[in-house]
């Protein structure tokens, strides 16, 4: 029978029980739908994650006692020796770092003119802070080395701040009183947005030497670096590895006392901990697929059964047993491929309304439609052959007695 | 000769038992003869029409159509045969519930692969054989038995068939009807087509030009009539 005859006889038959076609698809356009739109969330959100880390500077190295991502092993990295300037000056000497820039933090209140801003981040640093971790100044200046050789009192402003207490007016010169000291604002800085959700604007920097004078120097200093031109990231990472090791007399076989953070490695942790979410959820989806598929041979095995009459009489007028399983198995696919359509449809459109709504972002991609697609077809033949068989085997003779 | 039976058997396997539907049936056919098979229940002119009609081969003897031995055939051979020699009319019309009058008819064609192009002119030529134009778009269900079986022999006229084989044509008809039936096979006969009744009914088989009596599985008479 032709290919095309088969197709109209099969979509003709699924018309007429319109009630029980759109039942039995239920499964697929759920699978396919949550397929696409799980597909989509997690690509956007790896998209927007990946932007996001670009704002903090691309290869900075960032060596301090906690790691970015703290895997809650338990262990209290408060009680980790702190790591000092002379440290900082010693990952500074290696031949494959470049700039290096230690920086120091706490939170304090701000106020300028009456106007108060509870617990902003007060970073002390040296010049090299703005190439490293990537700021930008809008107005002004950054810290400088005289700042730091000197002490001053200077403040740059994190675009937060800057709006906040000062609102239209141009901050450059203007005092800020920080830890209810006085300082002058010499510079403020390009927003950055925000990174998982929260802001990189809300923050102060000052001169490293004078953030020791006026807060004390019993913190641990973060060094902030990267690698020298041309050095492979990994070899500067082993290097500072090494020299801390020995500065901190880790023993050979102890683990480090301290955390070297890359973004590498943060994007990585992101990926190992999404990656394992992913494979979870593409598989609670390929389930919803299984019982579509399921749902459909059972409804095609009905539909066998009752047309065994009718499978009776198209053999009595001459169709082989490949145009019986043909027409059925034509029918299973249409079902599940016209489900997978509607559910991808629907996957689109749910991705739609998320990013619109909420926070996430969700990205359809080419690939998770194709392979929403790919899957129902699969399902729609693995699950038709089985009823399609059945038919074609029936006898005409007792295929025409039935009932 | 169209149709050559030699010593025609068919046994069943029932459980351990083996029935006999059919023994030792040796007869022949020529083209554009009219002929009824005639038998009460249970005297195998069932049997006999599925083996004469290609739905089922004989366990026994020998079956040659239009000089091809059917015993030999596999499915697909016989479905192709069945396509092209045999054109089938049933007591319960059996036409397809979901399709029109004009879809039925067609059927056929489908399956025997006709070209696109040729098929329609020859399904309105098969309705009008039939007396049916302007019904040709309803659905079964929109028709009356006669109508139906009307549609039938339209369906089975499709592919010129060399035998038209009718199993009780009439037995869902009134007694009306049924004649008006009976009055077609009888045009179909005049226009040259080969005829097969197979029917319980004596009045049925008046009709014919030939009747063939079985009885217990065998032939107990094959005279004019």
């Amino acid at each position: 029978m032709e290919f095309r005859e088969t197709i109209l006889s099969s979509f003709r038959t699924l018309v007429s029980h319109k009630m029980r076609s759109a039942l039995t698809m239920l499964g697929i356009i759920i699978g396919a739908g949550s397929l696409v739109a799980v597909m989509s969330l997690v690509a956007g959100l790896n998209r927007s994650v990946a932007a996001q880390f670009q704002s903090i500077g691309t290869d900075i190295i960032s060596v301090s006692r906690y790691p970015w991502v703290q895997t809650g092993g338990g262990e209290d990295y408060r009680k980790r020796k702190k790591i000092t300037a002379e440290d900082a000056e010693a990952v500074e000497a290696l031949p494959s770092i470049g700039l290096t820039a230690p920086n120091v933090h706490t939170s304090r209140n701000l106020s300028f003119d009456g106007e108060v801003l509870r617990m902003i981040t007060i970073s002390g640093t040296t010049p090299e802070y703005e190439t490293i971790d990537n700021f930008a100044v809008e107005d002004g200046r950054f810290v400088t080395d005289i700042d730091v050789e000197r002490r001053r009192q200077v403040a740059v402003l994190g675009a937060g701040p800057a709006t906040e207490l000062y609102g239209a007016r141009d901050p450059i010169g203007k005092n800020v009183s920080i830890g209810g000291r006085r300082f002058r604002v010499v510079g403020v800085l390009e927003s950055k947005g925000s990174i998982l959700g929260s802001s990189l604007d809300d923050l102060v920097i000052i001169p490293i030497t004078t953030f020791e004078k006026v807060f004390g120097h019993y913190r641990s200093t973060v060094i902030d670096c990267q690698p020298a031109e041309g050095v492979p990231m990994q070899r500067a990472v082993e290097d500072i590895r090494h020299v801390m090791r020995i500065r901190r007399r880790v023993p050979r076989d102890a683990p480090d006392d301290f955390a070297i953070n890359t973004q590498d490695e943060l994007l990585a942790e992101y990926h190992s901990l999404t990656g394992m979410l992913y494979l979870a959820m593409i598989g609670i989806v390929g389930l919803s697929l299984l019982v579509g598929g399921i749902g459909i041979m059972n409804v095609m095995l009905v539909s066998v059964a009752e047309r065994t009459r009718e499978i009776g009489v198209r053999k009595a007028i001459g169709a082989k047993r490949a145009d019986i399983r043909s027409q059925f198995l034509v029918e299973s696919v249409i079902l599940s491929v016209v489900g997978g359509t509607a559910g991808i449809g629907g996957g689109i459109g749910l991705a739609f309304l998320v990013r619109l709504g909420t926070p996430l972002p969700a990205a359809v991609t080419a690939v998770s439609i194709s392979i929403a697609l790919g899957f129902s077809l699969v399902t729609g033949i693995v699950f038709g052959v089985y009823p399609a068989l059945r038919a074609g085997r029936l006898n005409p003779i007792e295929a025409l007695r039935y009932e | 000769m169209l149709i050559e039976l030699s010593g025609i058997g068919k046994t069943y396997e029932v459980g351990t038992q083996t029935v006999p539907a059919l023994r030792d049936i040796t007869m022949a056919v020529e083209p554009n003869e009219y002929l009824a098979i005639m038998g009460p229940s249970g005297s195998g002119k069932s049997t006999l029409m599925n083996i004469v009609g290609c739905l089922d081969t004989p366990t026994d003897g020998s079956y040659r159509l239009k000089g091809r031995e059917i015993a030999e055939l596999d499915d697909d051979e016989l479905a192709l045969i069945r396509s092209e020699e045999i054109g089938f009319v049933f007591q319960t019309f059996n036409l397809l519930p979901r399709m029109t009058a004009f879809q039925n008819v067609e059927l056929p064609l489908i399956y025997s692969r006709a070209e696109r192009h040729t098929r329609t002119d020859r399904v309105w030529g098969a309705i009008d054989a039939v007396g049916l134009r302007d019904r040709a778009t309803h659905r079964p269900s929109e028709l009356s038995g006669g109508q139906r079986q009307r549609v039938a022999i339209a369906r089975a006229l499709i592919n010129r068939p060399s035998i038209i084989l009718a199993d009780e044509p009439t037995g869902n008809l009134d007694s009306a009807t049924g004649e008006e039936i009976m009055e077609v096979f009888g045009s179909l006969h005049s226009s040259g087509n080969t005829v097969i009744l197979v029917t319980h009914e004596e009045y049925i088989a008046e009709h014919a030009r030939r009747i063939v009596r079985l009885r217990d599985g065998m032939i107990e008479s094959d005279s004019p009539n």
